[in-house]
C-alpha cells in the first residue's frame, strides 16, 4: 500500500462543475484573451462614436500611433520594456508566494537614485561607465525599497501586500519632495518658469539608442528581453527556481525540508524591487533625461497588472507588455490625430484587464492566479 | 493666531468628512475580508454622478441620489468580480480606479464640454444655533451642510451598529478572519461580503457627492485626486478599529489643511512631504511600531466553499 499522493490543496467541487459546463476550447487562455479584446474593442468603438469621430479615422490614428513611424514603434518598445521589467520582477516574487504591489514606489526609488547619481556625474563621463552606474543605482535603490517590506514581513509578519502598497505613495511623495527642493534634486531655479524637475543627465549617463537616429528605442529594450529570458530559464530549469516554487506552494513544508524560507522570500521581493528600480532608472535615462514629478505615470501599477495577467509565464509577460506598450502610445495619437479623448484607451485597457480577471476562475484551478 | 488655528481645525475637519464617510464603509469591507482598493473610483464616480444629477435637475438632492446610485452600481460590478468571480482584489481595485478615472474624464468631455460643470447646484452650510459659536470646534463641527451632518450620522451608525459588541459586527469579523469556518457555522459569507462592498460603494458615492456638491460645487477631472486611497490607508492606520480610524481621518485632514495654513503660522513645510505623511504613519501603524496591529487574516483571500 503506497500512501495517497500528496496534494497541495483539495480539489474544488464547485469549480469542477464550472469546468464541465464550459468547453475546454472556451477556457483556453488564448480564447479568453481574444474574447476580452473583442469585447473591450466593441466598447472602444462606442466611445469613438460617442466622441463624434468615424471608426475608420480613429482606427487609422490608433494604428498610426502604434506602428506608423519608427518613432512610434521605438517609444512603444520603450514603454513595453519598462512594463516587462516590472512584470518580470513581480513574477519572481509571485513564484515565492509574495504579491508585490509596490512596483510604483520601487520605480520611484530607482528613478530617484538614478537621477541623484546621474546628475552628480561629471559632464564628460564615458557612456561605458555612466550608464551602468545609473542603472545599478536604480537597481540597488529599488531593491532596498522593496527590502523594507521584506524586512517588515520577516521581522513583524506584516503582509507585504499592505506595506508595498503604502510604500508606493511614500515613493511617489519622495520624488515630489526631491524635485521641488533645490537643496535636493531640483535644477537651479533661474526664473519663475523653471519646472520642478531635476537637471538633465549628462551625455554619458543616457541610455544608448539601438534603432538608429529616428527611433527612440534604447538599450533598455535589450536589457528587458535578456532579463525576461534569463529569469524564465532560472525559474524553470534551476534549483533556485524550484526552491522559490516550493516556498510559494508551502512555506511550512519548505522550512521542514531545510530551505531558507525567509531568505528566499526576502530575496525574491528584493529582486522584484530591483527590477522595478531598473525600470525607474531607465525612465530617467530616456529622453528628456530628467526626473520629474509623475515621471512614473502609473507604470508601476500597469506593470503589476501585466504580471498578474501573465500568471507566471514570462512569454505572456512579453506579449502583454507589448500589447500595453503599443496601446498606450496608440491612445496618445488617437487624441492628437482623431480628437478622441485619450481616456478612451484608458477605459478600453482597464476593461480588458477586468474581463480577463473576471474570466480567470475558468482557467485556474482554484481561482487564484498561480 | 487663534484665527489661524480655527481655520486649520475647521479646514481639517472639512477635508476629513469625505474621508470619514468613505472609510467607515471601507472599514467594514476590510473587516469582512475584502480589500476594496476601488474606493477612489467609487468616490470619483459618485462625484461625477452627483454633479451630473444636480446639473441636469437643478437640484442638489437629486445629485445625491444619483451619486448614491452610481456608487452602488460601481460597487455591484466590483463585488461581482471580487466576491462572486473571485478575481484578484488588488487588480480589480486598481483597475476599477483607472476605469473610473477614464470614464469620468471621458464623460465630462462629452457631457459637460467646456466649463459647464464649473458651477453646480450644491448644499449650503447650516450653522447649528448656539453651538456654532463655540470657539475652534464650533465652526469645524457645526457649520456643515445637510450632507455633512448626514455623513457624521452614517459614520456613527455604521461604527456603532457593527462594533464588536453587536452580533452583526462579530459576524463580519468572523467572516474576515476565517471565511471557511464562518461558512461552516452557517454565516452567509458571500452575501455579507457582497453587502459590505455595496455599502462601501454607497458611502463612497456619498463622499464623492460631499466633495462635489458641499465643498466645491463643481466637478473637475480627477477631483478626488487620491482621497479614496487615503480612506483605505486611514483604515489600515486605524488598525481596523473604528476610533483609531476616526482619529486617522481627522489627522489626515489636518495634515492636508496644514499645507494651506503653514505660511500663516510662519512655518516652512514642504507640501509634498505633508502629503506623504499619512502613508508613513500608516506604515508605522501596520508594522506594529506604533501599538499592536493585525490585519484580518482573510483580507484579500477569496472564499469558495469546499476549496
Amino acid at each position: 500500500m503506497s500512501p495517497p499522493p500528496l496534494t497541495l490543496s483539495a480539489p474544488a467541487p464547485a469549480l469542477r462543475t464550472a469546468h464541465t459546463r464550459i468547453a475546454p476550447v472556451l477556457r483556453h487562455p488564448v480564447t479568453v484573451g481574444v474574447l476580452a479584446v473583442v469585447l473591450a474593442g466593441a466598447v472602444g468603438l462606442g466611445l469613438v462614436k460617442g466622441a463624434g469621430t468615424g471608426p475608420a479615422v480613429a482606427w487609422d490614428a490608433l494604428v498610426e500611433g502604434m506602428f506608423g513611424s519608427s518613432y512610434a514603434v521605438g517609444s512603444s518598445l520603450n514603454s513595453a520594456a519598462v512594463l516587462a521589467l516590472i512584470a518580470t520582477g513581480f513574477t519572481v516574487a509571485h513564484r515565492a508566494g509574495l504579491v508585490n504591489v509596490g512596483g510604483e514606489g520601487q520605480l520611484c526609488a530607482g528613478g530617484l537614485a538614478a537621477a541623484a547619481v546621474g546628475t552628480t556625474l561629471p559632464a564628460g563621463v564615458p557612456a561605458a561607465l555612466g550608464v551602468p552606474l545609473v542603472l545599478v543605482a536604480g537597481c540597488v535603490a529599488g531593491g532596498a525599497w522593496a527590502g523594507i517590506a521584506g524586512r517588515l514581513r520577516a521581522r513583524r509578519g506584516t503582509s507585504e501586500v499592505i506595506t508595498t502598497l503604502l510604500l508606493n505613495f511614500v515613493g511617489v511623495g519622495l520624488v515630489s519632495v526631491a524635485v521641488h527642493e533645490e537643496a535636493l534634486l531640483r535644477q537651479p531655479v533661474t526664473s519663475s518658469e523653471t519646472l520642478p524637475q531635476s537637471a538633465p543627465l549628462p551625455e554619458g549617463a543616457r541610455l544608448p539608442l539601438i534603432g538608429g537616429v529616428e527611433s527612440p528605442a534604447t538599450a533598455i529594450v535589450v536589457i528587458a528581453v535578456v532579463a525576461a529570458v534569463v529569469t524564465g530559464v532560472v525559474l524553470r530549469h534551476t534549483a533556485v527556481g524550484l526552491r522559490l516554487r516550493s516556498v510559494g506552494h508551502s512555506p511550512a513544508a519548505s522550512a521542514r525540508l531545510g530551505l531558507p524560507v525567509v531568505r528566499l522570500e526576502t530575496g525574491s521581493l528584493a529582486f522584484a524591487g530591483a527590477a522595478a528600480g531598473l525600470a525607474g532608472a531607465a525612465l530617467v535615462a530616456i529622453a528628456p533625461y530628467v526626473l520629474a514629478e509623475h515621471f512614473s505615470s502609473g507604470y508601476g501599477f500597469s506593470g503589476l497588472v501585466v504580471g498578474l495577467l501573465a500568471r507566471g509565464s514570462l512569454t505572456a509577460v512579453a506579449a502583454v507588455s507589448l500589447l500595453f506598450g503599443f496601446l498606450t502610445n496608440g491612445g496618445i495619437n488617437l487624441q492628437l490625430a482623431a480628437g478622441v479623448p485619450a481616456s478612451s484607451v484608458q477605459i478600453v485597457q482597464s476593461l480588458l484587464v477586468l474581463f480577463v480577471a473576471a474570466a480567470m476562475f475558468t482557467t485556474t484551478r482554484n481561482g487564484r492566479a498561480s | 493666531m487663534s484665527a489661524v488655528v480655527e481655520e486649520l481645525v475647521s479646514g481639517g475637519v472639512r477635508l476629513a468628512v469625505p474621508l470619514l464617510l468613505a472609510s467607515s464603509g471601507e472599514l467594514l469591507s476590510e473587516r469582512a475580508g475584502v480589500l476594496n482598493l476601488s474606493v477612489e473610483g467609487m468616490m470619483l464616480t459618485g462625484a461625477f454622478a452627483g454633479a451630473t444629477g444636480a446639473l441636469a435637475s437643478g437640484n442638489a438632492g437629486v445629485g445625491v441620489l444619483a451619486a448614491l446610485a452610481a456608487g452602488l452600481l460601481f460597487a455591484a460590478l466590483q463585488a461581482l468580480l471580487s466576491v462572486v468571480l473571485r478575481a484578484d482584489q488588488i487588480v480589480t481595485g486598481i483597475t476599477a480606479n483607472v476605469l473610473a478615472l477614464g470614464a469620468t474624464t471621458y464623460g465630462s468631455r462629452v457631457f459637460f464640454g467646456d466649463g459647464a460643470a464649473d458651477s453646480v447646484p450644491g448644499f449650503d452650510p447650516i450653522p447649528v444655533p448656539g453651538l456654532h459659536s463655540v470657539p475652534v470646534l464650533g465652526p469645524a463641527l457645526f457649520e456643515q451642510t445637510a450632507l455633512g451632518y448626514a455623513a457624521f450620522a452614517v459614520a456613527a451608525v455604521l461604527a456603532l451598529g457593527f462594533s464588536r459588541r453587536t452580533s452583526w459586527g462579530l459576524a463580519v469579523d468572523a467572516i474576515g478572519e476565517d471565511a471557511t469556518t464562518a461558512d461552516r457555522c452557517g454565516l452567509p459569507v458571500r452575501a455579507v461580503r457582497f453587502a459590505a462592498v455595496l455599502l462601501t460603494g454607497a458611502v463612497s458615492g456619498l463622499a464623492g457627492a460631499q466633495l462635489a456638491l458641499s465643498e466645491v460645487h463643481a466637478f473637475s477631472d480627477n477631483i478626488t485626486g487620491g482621497i479614496g486611497y487615503l480612506a483605505v490607508v486611514a483604515v489600515i492606520a486605524g488598525r481596523w478599529r473604528a476610533w483609531p480610524t476616526l482619529v486617522a481621518c481627522l489627522f489626515f485632514g489636518v495634515a492636508q489643511s496644514l499645507q494651506f495654513a503653514a505660511p500663516a503660522l510662519g512655518l516652512h513645510l514642504s507640501a509634498p512631504l505633508l502629503t506623504t505623511l499619512p502613508y508613513v504613519i500608516a506604515l508605522l501603524a501596520v508594522s506594529g511600531l506604533v501599538g499592536r496591529s493585525r490585519a484580518p487574516s482573510g483580507l484579500t483571500v477569496p472564499f469558495l466553499r469546499g476549496a
